[in-house]
C-alpha cells in the first residue's frame, strides 16, 4: 500500500513520457550527431599518437566506453535542475509540496518513469549496437550484472546532485548559469566526456574522492572489464553506497534547512 | 464543536532586499545586506467552522495568499498561532496535506499530458484513497456534472473552464476537511461559472467541506457565501456574515445610459422624475446609482425609455475595491 503511492507515480511518468515520442527520436539523433565528433576527434588523437594504446586504452577501448557513457548520460540527465527551477519561479512547487509526501521523493518518483523509458529507448539500443559492431570486446557474464546494480547507485547519486543544485533556485530564483557549471563539473569530473584514464595524476587522485566518478566512471569500467577481480568490484559499488547515503542526507538536510527559510522568510 | 481553522493573532514579515535603480545599482545590489520588513499579514484572527463556505476578499497584494499559505502549512507565520483541524500546519506539512485541497486559479495540480481519469487515479494512490471512497466520489461527481466526456481527454486539451472544472474535482478528491480555492472562477464566461459555483455548493453540501474562497468577483460572493473576511494591506477589515455587508455596498448597482442630446439637463430631469436614485452625467454617459431595495432596476430602466430614446446601456455590480472603499469611508461595525 506504501510503495503504491510511489509507484503510481512511475506508472504515470511511464505513461507520459511515452506520449513525446517526437523528442526521444530528437534525442537519439542528437546523440548521434555527438558521437560522430567523438569519433573523429578520438581518431585524431590516436592518429597523432605514436602507439596504438594510450594510457591502457585502444582507441575502441575508449570509443566504446564514450559511446556508452552518451547513452548512460541520455538516460539520467532528467533536468530535475530545471523542473525544480521552473516550479519555483512560477510558485508551482505550492502545490508539489501540498502533497502528502516530500518533496524529494515525489520529484524523484515522478522521474523514475522517466529513467525506465529512457533506458529502454535509448541506452538498451545503444549498448546492444555497440556490443555486435565490436563484436566481443564486451563480456558477457556477471559484469552485467553489476553494472545493472551500479546503475542503481549511479541513478541515485546524480539526483542528489541535481536535487542539491536545484535547491540554490530557492534563493536564487534563477537557473541558467547554476544548472550550465553543474552540467559541466560532472560531465568533466564524471568521467563521461573523457575518460578518467586520460586525467592527470594529481587531478585523477582529486577526482577519486569526489562524488561524480561513482556516476559514470564506476558504472561503465564495472561494465567494460570483463575479468572482474572481486576485491576490486567491492571496492567500486562500496564507494557508490557510500556517496549514494552521503549525497542523499545532504540533500535532504540543505533542502530542509532552505525550506524552513523559506517558509519563515517568506518568498 | 471546536472549529476546524482556529487563527490567533498571526502575523507575517517578509524580508525584502531595497532594490537599487539603475546598472550601478544593480550591481551594490549583489553585495547588499540592506533588507526592509514588509509586513503582509498583520494580526490576523479568525476561527471557521466544519463546513462553513468563506468569502476571503482584498484588493491584490492585500495578503490573502500569504494567509492561505500559513493556513496550508507553506509558511510559517513570524508571530501567533494557527491550528488547522488541530495540528500546526507548518510542523506536519505532509500530514496537513492529507486533509486539505487547493485550487490556484491559474495553476493546475493535474498531469499535463494524461487524461483525467489517469491523474485522478493518481491522486488515489497518492492520498491512499480506498476503492469504496473513490467509487462513491466517482458516482457523485457523475451526478453533479457532465463529467464522462473530460475524463478521457488529456488536460492540455481542454478549455480553460474545463480545466478549473477538473482540478476543482481533483481538489475534492480525497474527501478533505478544508478546500482552498483561489480565484477559481477568474477568466471563466458566465455560465462557467454559474457550473462552477453550483458545483461548489453542492460539493459543500454533500460532503460538509469547509470552502475558504478568494475573490475578486462579488457574483461568487454572492452565490455561494454566507460569511465574508476583508483584509486590506494585511488587516483585517471586516469579518461578518453578508447580509450585514450589503447593507454597506447595499444593493446598489449603477445603470449607465448613453442617450443623445444634453447630457447635463437630461440628468437634471431624470434626478426629478427617479428621486431615490443619484443620477449623474460625463462627456458621455449617464450614470443612475440605484438603490434595490428602495427601486428596482427594470422599473427604472422602463421610466427612463419612455422618456428618451437608449442608445447603449451597462449595468455595473459594484466591486470589491468599491465595497473596500466604502468601508474604509464610512466604517463598519
Amino acid at each position: 500500500m506504501k510503495l503504491k503511492k510511489y509507484l503510481t507515480l512511475t506508472r504515470a511518468g511511464i505513461i507520459e513520457s511515452l506520449q513525446y515520442r517526437l523528442s526521444t527520436f530528437v534525442m537519439v539523433i542528437g546523440n548521434l550527431l555527438y558521437l560522430i565528433v567523438v569519433y573523429f576527434l578520438w581518431r585524431a588523437i590516436y592518429n597523432s599518437a605514436d602507439s596504438d594504446v594510450v594510457n591502457g586504452m585502444t582507441f575502441y577501448d575508449t570509443l566504446i566506453y564514450l559511446v556508452l557513457a552518451t547513452a548512460l548520460y541520455g538516460f539520467m540527465e532528467i533536468y530535475a535542475v530545471w523542473e525544480m527551477g521552473r516550479a519555483i519561479q512560477s510558485g508551482k512547487i505550492v502545490l508539489d509540496l501540498l502533497k502528502p509526501m516530500e518533496y524529494r521523493s515525489h520529484l524523484f518518483w515522478s522521474y523514475s518513469g522517466t529513467f525506465i523509458v529512457n533506458f529502454i529507448a535509448t541506452f538498451l539500443p545503444t549498448f546492444l549496437v555497440v556490443a555486435i559492431v565490436t563484436h566481443g570486446t564486451i563480456h558477457f557474464g556477471l559484469n552485467l550484472l553489476f553494472f545493472v546494480i551500479s546503475v542503481v547507485f549511479a541513478v541515485s547519486i546524480n539526483y542528489s546532485i541535481d536535487f542539491l543544485v536545484g535547491t540554490i533556485c530557492l534563493y536564487t530564483e534563477s537557473i541558467w548559469g547554476i544548472n550550465i557549471m553543474k552540467q559541466m563539473v560532472v560531465l568533466l569530473l564524471s568521467g563521461a566526456t573523457i575518460p578518467l584514464a586520460f586525467f592527470p595524476d594529481t587531478l585523477r587522485t582529486v577526482v577519486s574522492y569526489l562524488p561524480f566518478q561513482s556516476i559514470y566512471n564506476a558504472p561503465l569500467t564495472l561494465l567494460l572489464n570483463g575479468t572482474p577481480d572481486p576485491q576490486e568490484v567491492l571496492r567500486t559499488i562500496g564507494t557508490q553506497i557510500i556517496w549514494c547515503i552521503v549525497m542523499m542526507l545532504l540533500s535532504k538536510g540543505f533542502w530542509k534547512v532552505s525550506l524552513r527559510q523559506i517558509t519563515v522568510n517568506g518568498g | 464543536m471546536s472549529p476546524i481553522i482556529e487563527i490567533k493573532n498571526i502575523t507575517k514579515e517578509f524580508k525584502v532586499l531595497n532594490r537599487r535603480e539603475g546598472l550601478k545599482g544593480s550591481l551594490k545590489d549583489l553585495f547588499s545586506r540592506d533588507y526592509k520588513t514588509v509586513r503582509a499579514v498583520d494580526n490576523i484572527s479568525m476561527s471557521i467552522e466544519q463546513g462553513e463556505i468563506v468569502g476571503y476578499l482584498g484588493p491584490n497584494g492585500a495578503g490573502k495568499s500569504t494567509t492561505i499559505k500559513m493556513m496550508t502549512g507553506v509558511l510559517e507565520p513570524t508571530s501567533g498561532e494557527i491550528l488547522v483541524s488541530g495540528c500546526v500546519p507548518y510542523q506536519n506539512r505532509t500530514k496537513n496535506a492529507q486533509e486539505i485541497g487547493v485550487v490556484f486559479g491559474q495553476r493546475s495540480q493535474l498531469w499535463w499530458s494524461l487524461p483525467l481519469i489517469e491523474s485522478f487515479r493518481i491522486l488515489k494512490d497518492i492520498y491512499q484513497i480506498p476503492d469504496a471512497d473513490y467509487d462513491s466520489i466517482l458516482t457523485l461527481y457523475k451526478s453533479l456534472v457532465d463529467i464522462e466526456p473530460l475524463l478521457h481527454k488529456p488536460v492540455r486539451q481542454m478549455s480553460l473552464g474545463q480545466r478549473t472544472l477538473s482540478d476543482i474535482l481533483a481538489a475534492f478528491l480525497h474527501n478533505p476537511k478544508i478546500v482552498f480555492l483561489d480565484e477559481p472562477t477568474i477568466g471563466l464566461d458566465v455560465s462557467m461559472k454559474s457550473k462552477i459555483r453550483t458545483l461548489i455548493q453542492a460539493l459543500n453540501r454533500e460532503k460538509h467541506t469547509t470552502v475558504i474562497l478568494t475573490t475578486h468577483d462579488m457574483g461568487d460572493v454572492d452565490a455561494l457565501c454566507e460569511r465574508i473576511v476583508i483584509i486590506d494591506k494585511g488587516r483585517m477589515l471586516y469579518d461578518n456574515d453578508i447580509e450585514h455587508l450589503k447593507r454597506f455596498f447595499g444593493s446598489y448597482r449603477t445603470l449607465r445610459l448613453r442617450i443623445g442630446g444634453d447630457l447635463k439637463a437630461h440628468a437634471a430631469s431624470l434626478q426629478t422624475a427617479l428621486p431615490e436614485c443619484t443620477v449623474s452625467a460625463d462627456e458621455e454617459w449617464i450614470s443612475v446609482l440605484i438603490d434595490e431595495s428602495k427601486a428596482n432596476v427594470p422599473d427604472v430602466l422602463a421610466q427612463i425609455q419612455a422618456a428618451h430614446t437608449i442608445r447603449d446601456l451597462q449595468l455595473q455590480e459594484i466591486a470589491t475595491e468599491d465595497v473596500i472603499r466604502k468601508i474604509y469611508e464610512e466604517g463598519v461595525q
